[in-house]
């Protein structure tokens, strides 16, 4: 580093350094730029039919948008992603709940979630469309989502319970809190950064289930664009509809964390830095 | 008045002969604005004597009445600082102090002017918005005290508060407990393992010795009250000395027949 811009650092920052961009702009835009103009240069010059350039798949994209094919799929499968993950939170966080209070409880389902945590959810599909049928595809695909959200969430709502500290229960219980105020007052709140942890790896997990159930049963939604592609050797059409689900799953983990960061402010910022990242 | 009367508590072991005797029959009077210190080596039943007065921990037999009513659980008459602090870490240094007082449904305004005069009294004014996280440990045991005397408790029981601190916060906490306490005239029940500590602060000590857990002896403290203004002087006394250097001799000969009952040594390194 010369004088001039240690100098120049003192008094204020330099403004047309490539740091200085990166602080301002932030380093994530700019990785993605450049990943872009990677896949743009890398596309070209291989000039493979599996790997298009960035810019045709953005133009098979405006097309697919233009043929209707991916709004209404797009809103179809966000009402299936928005279902399954709803539920996933809603029981999930209530299991948890118990299973992290009451240990008999636990014992009693442990082995389920956890066999189920690591099971690939997808083999239950063909059973979901069994159970429901071709006429009501949306239930099963909300019910492989489910599948895919709800043990996550269950065995990070569990450990929230448990990590709760003890001293913090008993100030509670000494100071005559009822058991709805240690609920509220102390557990709730000492347990949510876990329990959001939990959430925010669930909607990643229920993008996931959200495709393959929609791949696998290729009636509806984006997933039935996604196969229809393949099946026609369009590498523009499924990267196309891939950029549209990779801004489907950061715009959803994006609200789970703005939910998250309302909710565990409180959290010092090294641990909230680190979670994040995680 | 606090009459602990014939209290005996046995924890179950884990195979069921290790059962522990942490109280035996510990009979003990507390006169009412009393400050009595409860000194002796780590298992012997101390910090228990003080969670079944706090009504966390049930007892096998006798009991602790207060004013002549046996407690049976926690009640809005005592209050507790815990050595861990114990502070709820996603509120505000006010909202901590004015978490009594929440619990038992007082107004948001009226809690907080309370939580304000409190945070006041123990030198924190300006840190009323500010998260325990960002304080240091001698803070923070001043937000458990404000909390404690929020409620306004007839008895303050407190479980080696100042443990967790180093040497001078732990004096200086000493000295403006102290000083509120020669104001308020409270109950206090204070739990330690420092000998100095003990009698700096209390009217009376009271000796515990382990296995099984019981009151070897009371011993009065005539330092002169009020302490708090005279801390230095008292700490370097003859008197002061001379007290503390009996209880470590009692203390000493607890902890070698301890380790003896415990692990025995080699013939050679007994004292």
């Amino acid at each position: 580093m010369n004088v001039a811009t240690m100098k120049s650092r003192q008094v204020h920052p330099p403004r047309f350094s490539a740091g200085a961009m990166a602080g301002r702009v932030g380093a994530g835009p700019i990785g993605l730029l450049i990943g872009a103009i990677l896949w743009e240069l890398i596309g070209r010059v291989a000039e493979m039919p599996f790997f298009p350039p960035l810019s045709a798949v953005l133009v098979r994209l405006g097309e697919l948008t233009a043929d209707g094919l991916i709004i209404g799929n797009l809103f179809n499968s966000l009402g299936n992603l928005v279902i399954g993950f709803a539920i996933s939170a809603v029981v999930g966080v209530l299991i948890g709940m118990l299973m992290g209070a009451y240990r008999k409880v636990e014992m009693a389902l442990d082995f389920y979630v956890f066999a189920l945590l690591t099971a690939p959810s997808l083999v239950f599909a063909p059973l979901f469309f069994s159970i429901f049928g071709a006429g009501n595809p949306r239930a099963s695909i909300v019910g492989v989502i489910i599948l895919y959200t709800i043990f996550i969430v269950i065995v990070n709502t569990t450990a929230a319970i448990r990590s709760v500290p003890k001293p913090l229960i008993e100030m509670g219980r000494s100071y005559c809190a009822n058991d709805r105020q240690l609920f509220t007052k102390i557990i709730l709140p000492s347990a949510m950064p876990l329990i959001m942890a939990g959430l925010r790896l669930g909607m990643g997990r229920a993008v996931k289930g959200m495709i393959n159930g929609e791949m696998f049963i290729a009636i509806v939604g984006l997933g039935k664009v996604v196969s229809s592609a393949g099946d026609r050797f369009d590498a523009e059409g499924v990267l196309a509809v891939l950029l549209v689900i990779v801004c489907v799953a950061l715009v959803a983990v994006k609200i789970v964390q703005v939910v998250d960061s309302r909710l565990t402010g409180w959290l010092p910022s090294t641990s909230r830095q680190r979670r994040r990242n995680a | 008045m606090i009459e602990v009367d014939r209290l005996s508590k046995t924890f179950p072991g884990r195979t069921g002969d290790g059962a522990v005797e942490a109280l035996k029959d510990v009979s003990l009077t507390i006169r009412d604005g009393e400050f009595l210190t409860v000194l002796g080596p780590s298992g012997c039943g101390k910090t228990t004597l003080l969670r079944i007065m706090a009504g966390l921990e049930s007892h096998d037999s006798g009991e602790i009445r207060v004013d002549g009513k046996a407690i049976t659980g926690p009640g809005p008459d005592r209050a507790m600082v815990f050595q861990s602090f114990a502070l709820l870490p996603w509120a505000t240094i006010i909202a901590n102090v004015a978490f009594g007082l929440e619990l038992r449904g007082v107004a948001k305004s009226e809690r907080e002017a309370r939580a304000e005069q409190l945070i006041k009294l123990v030198g924190l004014s300006g840190f009323e918005k500010k998260l325990p996280g960002q304080l240091s440990g001698g803070m923070q045991q001043r937000v458990g005290l404000a909390r404690a005397l929020a409620v306004d408790p007839k008895i303050l029981l407190m479980d080696e508060p100042f443990g967790a601190l180093d040497e001078q916060t732990r004096r200086l906490l000493q000295e403006e407990l102290l000083a509120i306490w020669e104001q308020s005239r409270k109950t206090v029940l204070f739990i330690t393992h420092s000998m100095e500590e003990a009698v700096l602060l209390g009217d009376r000590v009271v000796l515990m010795s382990p296995r099984p857990g019981r009151i070897v002896d009371i011993v009065e403290v005539p330092l002169a009250r009020p302490r708090a203004s005279a801390v230095d002087d008292m700490s370097g006394s003859a008197e002061f000395a001379a007290i503390t250097a009996d209880l470590w001799r009692r203390l000493r000969a607890m902890q070698q027949s301890g380790q003896r009952a415990d692990a025995p040594v080699p013939v050679g390194a007994s004292a």
